[in-house]
């Protein structure tokens, strides 16, 4: 991602400030260079494709009423996800304060026994030379899910701009507004709290 | 396994999670794997965030599993469009571009077949009032949602049926007709604009050019809409496909008079010799001969039928041919050549007796 914003860099100020000056082609670009990223963040955080759809309208519709505020004092992609970010952590918030809303779209699995398609299909791509570890891979992939649906909001897309969207603390520390060492404490804590959930960590 | 993990120096602990992840300074590197040289502690603790790591890496993401297409994003890029439609004109909620209906179409291309099967065409004169609504002079077309709801679903959009059809011209702009498509379901749709507005057009040529989809009563109408821009060039490419093509004999013959004024295009003169030489019905092969007479004159296809003669005055084959031009040789031979096949063969004796007063009529012409 952060290849793309370097990528799109020279052109970039030009179509911002044409889409400041009104046009909505303009816009509508932008938007198309960084929508796939923001909808890929939306989807694994709010793993339902309804919230994913009110996190993308409601982001990309603030960019819209805001872009007049951007001043180029960071890139526009760091400003485009502070707001993103922003969007989710509020809809993780209101989700968590209505806990009969949290069960994810996607099927998991929380019993010992494991095996459903879902985590079959990944029997498939990791070949094992080791069963116990292997078994302990399965585990960890089938309580994942419910372990990270009990991280805090600010923890949890922590974990997931680093881990599935790739970017750097730094990054993620300017996308949240953040110092990289607030970030990485998230992260460690993320990370912590999630392996004694699965029980890989005392 | 956690019960077997031997001492993990606390202060080393945080740095191997960073470590795991690439999150970690030269320095910082450096200064870990010496320790880990010294520390079976420490190292455990490494291969287990390593596993850990991996383990994520190899769970599919949440996106993969609810997009595995990948089509949200287009959906989504719609209904954002919208939305921006919505802040850029807010008069939209009751009137709206056209632009979603493009994107939709876009996105769903099966099922813009379906939508278009909704179309009928209505013109009042008090549709000109929806124009005044738009900032983009060329942009006269708009959508008129009623009930105002914000769009219509795929589900609506299966149900609706043609609505009717109508169009006259505008009492503001005389000449330029208005016409109004009516998309009818459960939250009737109206698109409103000349035909020289893209989206009306767009939207009479698809009609024209996938006949099999609609009423022939809508066909009809949108040729009539279309007839006097034969010149563009995609009214004119939906015309020809119609006079191709269409099942309904009227509606090709409504094709082939609305390209009356085109006849210099050498497409258009294709599409006439082929409907005079294949098309089954006489009524179009006769229009076809007029058409092509008319074409090779330059002028109004003066071809009349003089006369009851119970006989069909045949044309010598040689006065015909030493009428052929210069310019368009080869052509003209071939339209002649071709009405000469009919005033012997077609089986229609109408026909056979147009073709000939045609090629009377061309070889008369030629001799002045």
């Amino acid at each position: 991602m952060a290849a793309v914003s370097n990528a799109a860099g020279t052109d970039e100020r030009a179509l911002v400030e044409h889409a400041q000056a009104g046009s909505r082609a303009a816009f509508e670009e932008l938007v198309r260079r960084y929508d796939r990223d923001v909808l890929r963040l939306a989807l694994n955080l709010m793993k339902r494709t309804e919230d994913a759809r009110d996190v993308y309208q409601e982001a990309f519709l603030k960019v819209y009423r805001n872009l007049h505020r951007f001043r180029f004092e960071c890139s526009f992609y760091t400003w485009l996800y502070r707001i993103v970010t922003n969007v989710c952590l509020d809809h993780l918030r209101r989700r968590q304060a209505r806990p009969e809303d949290q069960a994810p779209e996607i099927r998991t699995i929380h019993q010992e026994e494991g095996g459903t398609d879902f985590f079959e299909r990944q029997r498939e791509h990791r070949a094992t030379l080791d069963p116990e570890r292997h078994l302990l891979g399965q585990e960890i992939k089938a309580k994942l899910a419910a372990a990270m649906e009990r991280l805090s909001p600010r923890e949890r897309i922590v974990f997931e701009m680093k881990h599935y969207q790739g970017l750097k603390l730094r990054a993620i520390g300017d996308a949240l507004g953040t110092s990289e060492e607030t970030v990485k404490n998230s992260l460690f804590r993320a990370t912590r709290k999630l392996r004694i959930e699965l029980g890989v960590l005392r | 396994m956690s019960g077997e993990t031997p001492h993990v120096c606390k202060d080393v602990a945080e740095l191997l999670v960073f470590y795991a992840c690439g999150e970690i300074n030269e320095q910082e590197r450096a200064a870990i794997e010496k320790h880990l040289a010294s520390c079976a502690g420490c190292k455990a603790q490494l291969a287990s965030e390593l596993d850990f790591q991996n383990a994520l890496d190899a769970l599919p993401h949440a996106s993969e599993e609810l997009d595995p297409s990948g089509i949200l994003l287009g959906q989504f890029r719609s209904e954002l469009a919208e939305q921006l439609d919505e802040i850029e004109h807010p008069r939209s909620r009751e009137v709206r571009g056209l632009g979603w209906l493009r994107r939709w179409m876009g996105l769903h291309p099966l099922w813009s077949a379906a939508t278009l099967v909704l179309l009928g065409l209505v013109a009042g004169v008090e549709s000109t009032q929806w124009f005044t609504g738009r900032d983009n002079a060329n942009a006269l077309a708009v959508v008129n949602v009623r009930p105002s709801g914000p769009h219509l679903t795929e589900d609506q959009l299966s149900k609706m049926a043609v609505a009717g059809v109508n169009f006259m011209p505008s009492a503001s702009n005389a000449g330029a007709r208005t016409v109004r498509v009516q998309l009818s379901a459960e939250q009737p749709v109206e698109l409103s604009g000349s035909v020289e507005d893209t989206d009306v057009r767009s939207v009479l040529t698809y009609v024209v050019r996938n006949g099999e989809r609609f009423d022939s009563g809508v066909r009809l109408d949108c040729l009539d809409a279309l007839r006097t821009h034969a010149e563009d060039s995609q009214v004119r490419g939906a015309l020809l496909a119609a006079a191709r093509k269409d099942q309904n004999p009227a509606v090709r013959l409504k094709a082939l008079e609305a390209l009356r004024e085109t006849t210099a295009d050498a497409a258009v003169r294709e599409t006439l010799l082929e409907a005079l030489q294949h098309d089954s019905n006489p009524g179009v092969r006769v229009e076809a001969v007029n058409l092509l007479v008319r074409s090779i004159e330059g002028g109004p296809a003066g071809v009349v039928v003089t006369g009851g003669s119970a006989e069909i005055p045949e044309v010598p084959h040689d006065v015909v041919q030493s009428s052929a031009g210069s310019a368009e040789n080869d052509s003209m031979q071939y339209v002649i050549r071709a009405l000469e096949e009919l005033q012997h063969k077609d089986p229609s004796r109408y026909v056979r007796m147009r073709s000939a007063a045609a090629l009377r009529e061309i070889s008369v012409r030629s001799d002045q």
